[in-house]
C-alpha cells in the first residue's frame, strides 16, 4: 500500500513546485512591465528630452567680442542678436574632429527650412590665427555651407572671445613632422536670439539632433 | 608515353595550382573613405577598418598615399572636459582576430601636405605597411563633406 501511494505525493510536490516557479516568473514579468511603464511615465513627465544638446544657462547675455570675419568685416556678437548663433572654436589645419563637426552642422542646416535657416548663424572662431588667414577660413567654411562665417583676430581678441564659453586651446608643438596641432575644446555652443547661452553639443552630436533643437528654439 | 603520364600529370598540375602559395591577404582593409576637401586644405584624414585573420598579432607601422607629402598614424582623444587632442603614434596593434576601426574622433591616417583637392567620388589608393606581414592596398572613396 505505502509503496503504491508513494509516487502520488511526490508528483503533487513537483506540480506545486512548477506552479510556484511559473507564478514567480509571471510575477517577475508583470513587475518588470509595471516598472518599465512607471519609468516611461516619469521620464515623459520630468526628464523629457526636450533638447538633444546639454542645456546651459547664462544669467546675462554672453559678453560681446570683436573679431574680423573672413570677408573682412568687423563682427560683434551682438550683430546677430536677432538670430540663433552656433559657435565653434577650431582651426582649418585640423583634419579629423573639425571637418566632422562642420559636416554635422552643415547637415543640420540642410534639414532646416529656408525660413528657419535665415534665423540661424553659424560662426567658427579660429584658435590658430597664425595659419588661418581670412582667405583660408572663407574657403574652408564655404566648403561646408556658404552661410558659415569664419572669424579671426589677434591672439588677445580670440582669447577674450573664448572666455565666456569655457573654451580651452593650446598649441601642441613637435607632434607632427611639419607644423603643429592645436588641442581645443571640441564642442559647439548655441546662443538664443537674446544672446543667452542655451545649449552645448559635445563632439559627434548628429546634425539631425542639432536641427531638431534649433527648430525648437526658433518656436520660442 | 606522354599519354600514359598525362592522366597522372594533369591532376598533379591542378593540385599544384590549387596549392599555389599566393598568400591570401591575411590582414584586410575595407570601407575606406575620406571627406572631400576645401581647395585650401593642406591636409586630410582617411578612415577604414582593418581585420586580422592571419593567426598572429600584427602592427600597422606606416601608410602611404601618393597625393600626400607624408602620412602619419594619428589618434584623436577627447578628454572628460571635451578637449580634443591629436597624437602621432608609431604603430597600431592589430591583434589576431581583431577588427580595428579608424573613424572620426579616433584613429585616422593624417595626410600632410595634400597635393590635390579631394573631390566627391575620387578613389584614393592607400598603401598600408605592417610589422609582420606584407603591405596591402585599399581604395578610399571620397565622400561629401
Amino acid at each position: 500500500m505505502s509503496t503504491a501511494s508513494s509516487p502520488n505525493p511526490k508528483s503533487r510536490i513537483t506540480i506545486s513546485k512548477r506552479m510556484l516557479l511559473s507564478l514567480a516568473l509571471g510575477g517577475l514579468f508583470i513587475g518588470l512591465f509595471v516598472g518599465w511603464l512607471t519609468i516611461q511615465a516619469f521620464s515623459n513627465r520630468f526628464g523629457s528630452p526636450e533638447f538633444h544638446g546639454r542645456v546651459m544657462q547664462s544669467l546675462q547675455p554672453i559678453s560681446d567680442f570683436t573679431l574680423t570675419a573672413h570677408n573682412g568685416d568687423p563682427v560683434q556678437l551682438q550683430d546677430f542678436r536677432d538670430k540663433i548663433v552656433l559657435l565653434y572654436f577650431g582651426y582649418t589645419y585640423c583634419p579629423d574632429v573639425c571637418p566632422a563637426t562642420m559636416a554635422e552642422l552643415s547637415k543640420a542646416f540642410d534639414l532646416l527650412d529656408p525660413e528657419e535657416r535665415e534665423q540661424v548663424q553659424m560662426l567658427m572662431v579660429t584658435v590658430d590665427p597664425r595659419r588661418d588667414t581670412a582667405e583660408i577660413l572663407g574657403q574652408y567654411l564655404g566648403h561646408f555651407d556658404p552661410s558659415f562665417l569664419g572669424l579671426t583676430g589677434s591672439n588677445e581678441e580670440i582669447a577674450a572671445a573664448t572666455m565666456p564659453f569655457g573654451i580651452f586651446y593650446q598649441k601642441q608643438e613637435g607632434t607632427i613632422e611639419s607644423g603643429y596641432l592645436v588641442d581645443h575644446t571640441a564642442s559647439v555652443s548655441v546662443l538664443d536670439k537674446q544672446g543667452y547661452l542655451r545649449l552645448n553639443y559635445p563632439f559627434n552630436t548628429p546634425g539631425a539632433d542639432i536641427a531638431a533643437d534649433l527648430s525648437r528654439l526658433l518656436e520660442e | 608515353m606522354t599519354r600514359r603520364i598525362l592522366p597522372f600529370l594533369l591532376p598533379l598540375v591542378f593540385i599544384l595550382v590549387a596549392c599555389n602559395p599566393v598568400k591570401p591577404d591575411v590582414i584586410t582593409a575595407k570601407e575606406a573613405w575620406g571627406r572631400s576637401s576645401p581647395a585650401s586644405a593642406q591636409n586630410a584624414a582617411f578612415y577604414f577598418t582593418l581585420e586580422n585573420a592571419m593567426g598572429n598579432d600584427d602592427q600597422l607601422v606606416g601608410a602611404e598615399v601618393t597625393i600626400c607629402d607624408r602620412v602619419e598614424l594619428h589618434e584623436t582623444t577627447i578628454d572628460g572636459q571635451g578637449v580634443m587632442s591629436m597624437q602621432h603614434i608609431k604603430q597600431i596593434d592589430v591583434a589576431n582576430g581583431a577588427t580595428v576601426r579608424f573613424e572620426p574622433g579616433g584613429l585616422h591616417l593624417m595626410c600632410l601636405g595634400l597635393k590635390e583637392e579631394l573631390k566627391i567620388g575620387d578613389q584614393i589608393l592607400i598603401g598600408l605597411s605592417f610589422a609582420n606581414s606584407d603591405d596591402i592596398q585599399v581604395e578610399a572613396e571620397i565622400l561629401e563633406p
